[in-house]
């Protein structure tokens, strides 16, 4: 009874996002109809696939009290390596499949450092933040490549049902790492290794090899987001998703995702991640001007964090 | 411990984002009115039009004084209505994306200044595609992405003044020593254009030999360490080429906390508020650059005539308000004078 009662206080993030959310769709629809509009929504959409999709893997790896700062980088590294293949003669099909081994040796090599070599997540990233980059300007030479052929844009820019492609891919991996982190005893495990990682470790779980697939899967899914961003975008180039770590580590804190590890899932991140693309895309439909977007932004981390302060104190004894 | 109302949560959330709030559609009129459709084009001559002005990056000096110049055509026109926005870390996803809503709203001219014209073309296509009269100023994109070109002058005129200008500095027609240029980034097309023009000038003046061509990625501390790394490299350095408005006050810094104002001569392109200083304390002699407040004017006015048909592919000229008559050239509209400003005159120009 009385644990239950608990379970329930567990999804007030959630509600409060969800009902922020709402706020900012009703205030939308009633100054600007056309923005809430179907067109102008699914339109606006495609603008927020790859940090969608690079929030998944995150939320993970954050729940685990870690982080990856080079998931931009690493992106960029993914979409060189498809545009230089496919300069180079190579399907495109074929050149995504490089780049999804590209970005899942490069969160491999993440993995290696953070599991085996047991450096700390945020240094091991923090390096390979800069070595990807610098390797995918290095390549390339900062030369964009384009000119892609219009079935393989369908990637990036076509539409199922009226559905955008990417968005299916987005939900049908939204819902199997949900079940993976709420199911599995892969995904309890997560949780218990933020939680205490001497203690998991004591109590039998393999922490470096869950570290290590954990790093792999974030890579992995790098390079499907560099593939889908060059397939929209027509267009590969060093210089994509510069910054891009930032927003993506935003989305799953505002998400309701403890940064210290241990306390998070996936339908905080997703409402994150619709926060911050709806706030972003409205601030700049409505008042035009860039600079007010990262304000915006700072502030709803800002205020989600405090809220949550304020209704967690009430319930729970303060960790560590 | 499991969490079926996560679950559940999650699916409920995700039919209601992926059908992009499809119970409102109804209530809302359709986000591209008709009036934009390129039939109904010649109808909409002098009525209220929304005209976006896109810069490569916002808040940096260059593209304020294009947007006041801006402002100043549509208040004069009284018809505009203009929008000024732009990405303020310059990247380009943030700038295609932008255009993306524009189009989305049903704009009737957007006029941009592309950072990176193959990551723009799609969405510029896209808006062509939905009526939107796309024009490019300052720099050019992919001819078929847009319709007009607002040129501030041509890149052989900017190449030569510039080649000239530091040759005149340097001791004119004899003019000796060692050259280097500091560009934006290596794809830049403005740069890359003018950079050719210089190359064909520079036999013009033996004397002069051009030692090194560097990127400074439209970074300030970039730069400023580039021209560092230049003077060192090549002790005997006699001229530095800053070709981008940010990385020319960077290299004249970089000269003159190296104490070498007057042995390394800097020249390029920039506002004159941004080289007053430099001007003045003599690290600089000359800058050159198109009036930059009439650039942004006569993109609006452009924008103008373009929705209401005065402007059209066989135009030879465009009455430009206050500007007077514009020569055309193709599918060019030509500012025209390449300014440069010394000691004697910086003082004559606020922006």
């Amino acid at each position: 009874m009385n644990r239950r009662s608990r379970q329930r206080f567990a999804y007030w993030h959630e509600i409060l996002l969800a009902g922020l959310l709402s706020c900012l769709l009703v205030w939308a629809w009633r100054t600007d109809p056309a923005f809430v509009s179907r067109d102008a929504q699914v339109e606006l959409s495609t603008h927020v696939w790859e940090l969608a999709l690079l929030a998944l893997p995150m939320t993970l790896i954050v729940i685990t009290a870690g982080i990856d700062l080079s998931v931009g980088s690493a992106m960029a590294l993914c979409a060189v390596t498809l545009g230089l293949t496919y300069e180079a003669g190579v399907p495109p099909l074929v050149g995504s499949l490089l780049a999804l081994l590209v970005g899942t040796a490069a969160g491999a090599l993440n993995g290696l450092f953070v599991a085996k070599v047991r450096v700390h997540p945020l240094i091991v990233t923090l390096a390979t933040l800069a070595v990807y980059r610098g390797i995918a300007e290095g390549v390339s030479l900062g030369r964009p490549v384009s000119g892609f052929p219009d079935s393989f844009g369908f990637l990036g820019r076509g539409e199922v049902g009226g559905v955008p492609l990417p968005g299916l891919i987005f939900a049908v991996l939204a819902v199997a790492f949900s079940i993976v982190l709420a199911k599995t005893p892969f995904g309890r495990c997560l949780y218990a290794l933020g939680h205490n990682e001497t203690a998991a470790r004591f109590s039998g779980i393999a922490v470096d090899r869950v570290k290590l697939w954990l790093y792999t899967l974030s890579g992995a899914m790098t390079g499907l987001a560099g593939v889908l961003l060059v397939a929209r975008r027509n267009t590969a180039k060093a210089d994509l998703g510069a910054g891009m770590e930032l927003d993506v580590i935003t989305a799953v804190v505002l998400g309701g995702t403890s940064i210290f590890g241990g306390r998070g899932n996936l339908v905080g991140t997703v409402l994150g991640v619709l926060l911050i693309h709806e706030a972003r895309e409205f601030v700049s439909w409505h008042w035009q001007r860039d600079e007010l977007n990262l304000v915006v932004i700072g502030a709803l981390l800002i205020l989600s964090v405090l809220v949550q302060r304020v209704l967690s104190s009430g319930r729970q004894e303060e960790r560590h | 411990m499991s969490r079926p109302p996560q679950l559940l949560l999650a699916g409920i959330l995700l039919s209601v984002f992926l059908t992009g709030c499809a119970n409102k559609p109804t209530e809302t009129p359709p986000a591209v009115q008709p009036a934009n459709t390129p039939a109904a084009g010649k109808a909409q001559a002098g009525k209220k039009i929304t005209v976006c002005l896109l810069p490569k990056k916002k808040g940096i000096p260059y593209f304020t004084s294009c947007a006041k110049g801006a402002e100043e055509a549509a208040k004069e026109l009284g018809n505009v209505n203009l929008i000024y926005d732009g990405p303020t870390d310059g990247s380009a996803e943030k700038s295609a994306s932008l255009i993306e809503q524009w189009t989305l709203k049903g704009v009737d001219v957007i006029a941009v200044s592309p950072n990176d014209p193959e990551v723009l073309a799609p969405a510029m296509t896209k808006a062509r595609e939905k009526g939107v009269h796309l024009l490019t100023w300052d720099a050019d994109a992919k001819p078929d992405t847009r319709e007009f070109l607002v040129n501030q002058a041509t890149p052989k005129e900017i190449g030569y003044t510039l080649v000239d200008t530091m040759a005149k500095d340097l001791g004119g027609e004899g003019a000796q020593g060692e050259v280097a240029i500091i560009t934006a980034t290596v794809t830049a097309a403005n740069q890359n254009e003018w950079m050719k023009y210089m190359k064909e000038r520079l036999p013009k003046y033996p004397g002069l030999k051009l030692v090194a061509t560097k990127p400074s990625n439209e970074d300030q501390k970039l730069a400023f360490s580039v021209a560092q790394d230049l003077m060192k490299a090549y002790p005997n350095l006699k001229g530095l080429f800053a070709i981008s408005s940010v990385a020319f006050p960077a290299a004249a810094e970089a000269v003159k906390q190296a104490g070498k104002a007057g042995k390394v001569l800097v020249t390029g392109l920039a506002t004159p508020n941004d080289m007053r200083a430099y001007v003045k304390d003599g690290t600089v002699k000359s800058v050159i650059l198109w009036n930059t407040v009439d650039l942004g004017y006569l993109t609006v006015q452009t924008a103008r005539a373009v929705v209401d048909g005065t402007l059209t592919k066989e135009s030879k000229t465009l009455k430009a308000g206050r500007l007077g008559e514009r020569r055309i050239e193709g599918d060019n509209v030509l500012l025209g004078n390449i300014l440069v400003f010394t000691k004697e005159n910086i003082d004559e120009y606020e922006f």
